[in-house]
């Protein structure tokens, strides 16, 4: 049985803790009596994925099987979640592709002849040729690249259809193609309770037009929690499952496959980074510590090539398909499984290693814009009940937060922040003064289409997804951070760990309770 | 920007987390949730290639024996007993020190040394490389896990198949005050199941030469002996609870002969009266006071002289 999580409190025979920091790492001895919150050890991983892909398919949950849905002369599209999951990008094979050449091939036996499949990037940028075939493989890709296998496009006037409106007055408009299908199987991956149920169809296949409804301020500020989806816990959550109600309602068929995956987050020789430090052996410290110099001394551009290879050796350790919410609840069970850590009380100061990768900088460049959507947008919010950190406390993150971007994944970031942030980093004032037209900039919606650029909009949200935390948080310090960057987003940057925790000082007092919450991998705090 | 670190720095955090002492180390709070024991074992078989057994001769009788013959003072009796034996048997003796091994090893004739096995706590002898190539190669050693099981006496048994002798310490650890503890009942059992002899061994002083916790004997050459008695065999019926009083007799009657003489030591186990090794009852001091009391410098003269 795999080890749960716990909560360690340092005491003198605490060695110095990895912290990750970028594309770098390094250990820090903390405070005794900090508390480390430790993600569970990886769940055993399915050996046969393909026998538990059949059985689910063949015994969905809420849905006849798959086979009985299929026949001849039907509209099938297969819609795939994107470049954003999981992180790192998995070891060949992916589990997409295990589960699409399953789909694939019950549709080549029942007779579909009428198949197309779309990567749902929502708003994210087009996936290259090479990425998507990473995620589907050579067969799938070989078969039906470029032309029946597409990114879905937000921005097509043509290829979208709208196909209601909720009772909340949120619109639903969706790819033109799905909508109009007989059948639309959504093949997910759901790496944190963040993902899947109806955040996929509604979202991944959506428009600008049909996102804006829950990807705004309001929203964002009054989801207590983006990984706690239960009814009344996060509005954008609530807001996805009205959209999908309105989905069913316009009769488009869903038939969801979501797959879950373990906590094994790093391949070797970067194998000690999903141990507990203690109990790193010998080697495995020998290998930290040539890793550590040759990363510091490295040149950056092979640091991060370096980085950006990493492919992760993730299990699968679940696999569940059906109607949507049947199969949601299954997958966030195996999930918490994997996932959830027993945290007793908040602390006020949380302390966290932001690594290298976010969903959004995957074969490219961690901007400040993206540290600010992976420390306080995401890290901050993996919990349940409530955050780590007690209101009005400190968040110390760990990041170069180099002012560096990506000129072809991310223009409109660059004049996000040069313009929007050095006037204000309210995130009600800049939704409601900039987000209409960076969102509508025809410059950047042809960026969208054309090239690989995320939405003009895309910025806007990694900001608000921050807002709960913005608001809530007393100080935010970023350790190594990039001083000019760290101030333009209303951070403080420190030089060294105690200098933050100096700092933080003025905000919560002298002796602060301080929790560390020790991730990569990806754990969810249940805060009692 | 926090600066790059010097190398001698990141040495000395990951220093603090080094395994070059008995045991990892572990935060208090995270005992609970320790990882599961590691199947891995230190490869020992090495140890035991005839280059292994040149290796261990020069370091047992060129180092070791020297050292321990001039900080100490061993006398051996009984080897006698070993004579018309054959391989494989089990040497069986009371544990009080770390001397313990070394005087069996340096004391056994050299064709049954070279054919010797020791077996050692895995928890212990085999936590870090540099002491289970020191065990494999000076002892012959080989790990055995503490917690029993069929997992535990596994090389044991595949050791004894291929004739090898083994000297394994029933007590399972050194006794903390001089006496001898309660035998486990693996050792019994092994035997048993083997069909071997148990060649018992007394060794008689080597808890106040060098007790637990010391690391170098005292000084003065303490004196040690020890006796090697006369083999024990497995009954066919033989319960292993049996065997187990048998062995702890057996070496008791060998510190009777070794306080009084052998004679005497026979008629006393004759009628039972052979006093116990267990060490007195009372409290904890009482126990080290008289165990740690020094031995007669010389074995008593037999009576027939």
């Amino acid at each position: 049985m795999a080890r749960p999580g716990f909560v360690l409190e340092v005491d003198e025979r605490t060695p110095p803790l990895l912290l990750h920091q970028g594309e770098g790492f390094r250990l820090e001895k903390f405070p005794l009596g900090s508390r480390v919150i430790y993600p569970p050890d990886a769940l055993p991983r399915i050996r046969d994925v393909r026998a538990a892909i059949r059985h689910a398919l063949a015994n969905p949950h809420g849905s006849e099987p798959l086979a009985e849905l299929l026949t001849p002369g039907m509209k099938l599209t297969i819609a795939i979640d994107d470049i954003s999951l999981p992180l790192p990008p998995m070891q060949p094979p992916d589990v997409r592709q295990l589960v699409l050449e399953e789909v694939v091939e019950l549709a080549a036996r029942k007779g579909v002849e009428d198949v197309k499949l779309f990567m749902a990037n929502s708003l994210h940028r087009r996936m290259t040729g090479p990425e998507i075939k990473h995620a589907v493989g050579e067969r799938i890709f070989r078969s039906f690249y470029p032309k029946d296998l597409k990114n879905h496009d937000a921005e097509d006037p043509d290829n979208l259809l709208f196909v209601g409106t909720t009772d909340k007055g949120e619109e639903v408009e969706l790819n033109k193609r799905a909508a109009e299908s007989d059948l639309v199987v959504y093949v997910n991956i759901n790496l944190v309770a963040l993902d899947g149920g109806h955040k996929s169809v509604p979202v991944g296949l959506a428009s600008y037009k049909s996102v804006r409804h829950h990807h705004n301020v309001h929203t964002l500020m009054h989801s207590n929690s983006y990984m706690d989806p239960r009814e009344g816990r996060s509005a954008i959550h609530d807001s996805c499952r009205r959209m999908g109600k309105v989905v069913a309602d316009a009769g488009i068929r869903v038939f969801t496959i979501e797959t879950t995956l373990n906590n094994n987050t790093f391949p070797e020789p970067f194998g000690f980074m999903n141990k507990r430090e203690w109990e790193w052996s010998v080697k495995e410290q020998a290998t930290y510590l040539a890793a550590k110099k040759l990363n510091d001394l490295g040149p950056s551009q092979a640091k991060h090539q370096i980085w950006m290879r990493i492919r992760s050796p993730h299990g699968v350790i679940g696999v569940n398909a059906g109607a949507t919410d049947p199969v949601h609840e299954r997958t966030l069970a195996k999930l918490h499984e994997q996932q959830l850590v027993e945290v007793d009380g908040q602390s006020d100061v949380m302390v966290v290693g932001l690594p290298y990768l976010g969903p959004y900088n995957v074969n490219s460049i961690m901007n400040p814009i993206l540290v600010h959507c992976l420390g306080l947008g995401y890290v901050f919010n993996m919990y349940r009940n409530m955050p780590v950190v007690r209101p009005g406390g400190v968040m110390i993150m760990f990041h170069p937060v180099p002012w560096e971007f990506h000129q072809v994944h991310h223009p409109s970031y660059v004049d996000f922040f040069e313009e929007v942030l050095a006037e204000s980093t309210d995130p009600a004032t800049i939704e409601s003064k900039f987000e209409e037209q960076y969102a509508t900039d025809p410059w950047y919606i042809h960026l969208y289409r054309t090239s690989y650029a995320y939405h003009g909009v895309h910025p806007f949200y990694m900001w608000y997804w921050g807002a709960h935390a913005l608001d809530y948080l007393g100080d935010v310090i970023v350790v190594g951070g990039n001083r000019k960057a760290c101030e333009r987003m209303g951070y403080r940057a420190a030089s060294t760990f105690r200098d933050a925790l100096e700092m933080a000082g003025e905000t919560v007092g002298r002796s602060p309770s301080i929790s560390y919450f020790h991730m990569p991998p990806f754990m969810i705090a249940d805060v009692r | 920007m926090a600066g790059k670190r010097k190398l001698v720095d990141e040495l000395r955090d990951v220093a603090e987390g080094w395994r070059w002492g008995r045991r990892p180390i572990m935060p208090r709070s995270a005992e609970g949730v320790t990882a599961p024991a590691e199947r891995w074992s230190f490869p020992t078989d090495w140890a035991r290639t005839p280059a292994g057994r040149a290796a261990r001769d020069a370091v047992l009788l060129g180092a070791m024996k020297p050292l321990v013959w001039n900080e100490t003072a061993p006398q051996v009796f009984g080897l006698d007993h070993l004579e018309g034996m054959r391989a494989p048997v089990m040497f069986i003796s009371n544990h009080s020190s770390h001397l313990d091994a070394t005087l069996i090893l340096t004391t056994l004739p050299q064709e049954w040394r070279d054919r010797t096995a020791t077996a050692a706590a895995k928890d212990y002898f085999f936590d870090v490389w540099w002491r289970s190539a020191f065990t494999a190669l000076v002892y012959g050693g080989f790990p055995i896990e503490r917690g029993g099981g069929e997992r535990a006496t596994a090389k044991a048994r595949e050791l004894i198949r291929d004739g090898w002798n083994l000297v394994v310490f029933p007590e399972g650890t050194r006794s903390p005050d001089g006496w001898v503890q309660r035998f486990r009942h693996g050792t019994a059992r092994l035997a048993i199941e083997m069909e071997m002899p148990v060649v018992p061994i007394a060794i008689i002083g080597a808890y106040a030469a060098m007790p637990k916790g010391r690391s170098w004997p005292r000084s003065g050459r303490p004196p040690i002996r020890v006796r090697y008695g006369e083999p024990l065999i497995p009954g066919e019926d033989e319960s292993h609870q049996d065997l187990s009083l048998r062995m702890q007799r057996a070496i008791a009657e060998l510190f009777d002969e070794d306080r009084t003489s052998w004679w005497e030591a026979r008629r006393r186990a004759a009628s039972a009266e052979t006093p116990k090794i267990t060490g007195p009852a009372g409290p904890g001091w009482l126990r080290v006071w008289e165990g740690s009391r020094p031995i007669r410098r010389h074995a008593k003269r037999p009576t027939w002289r």
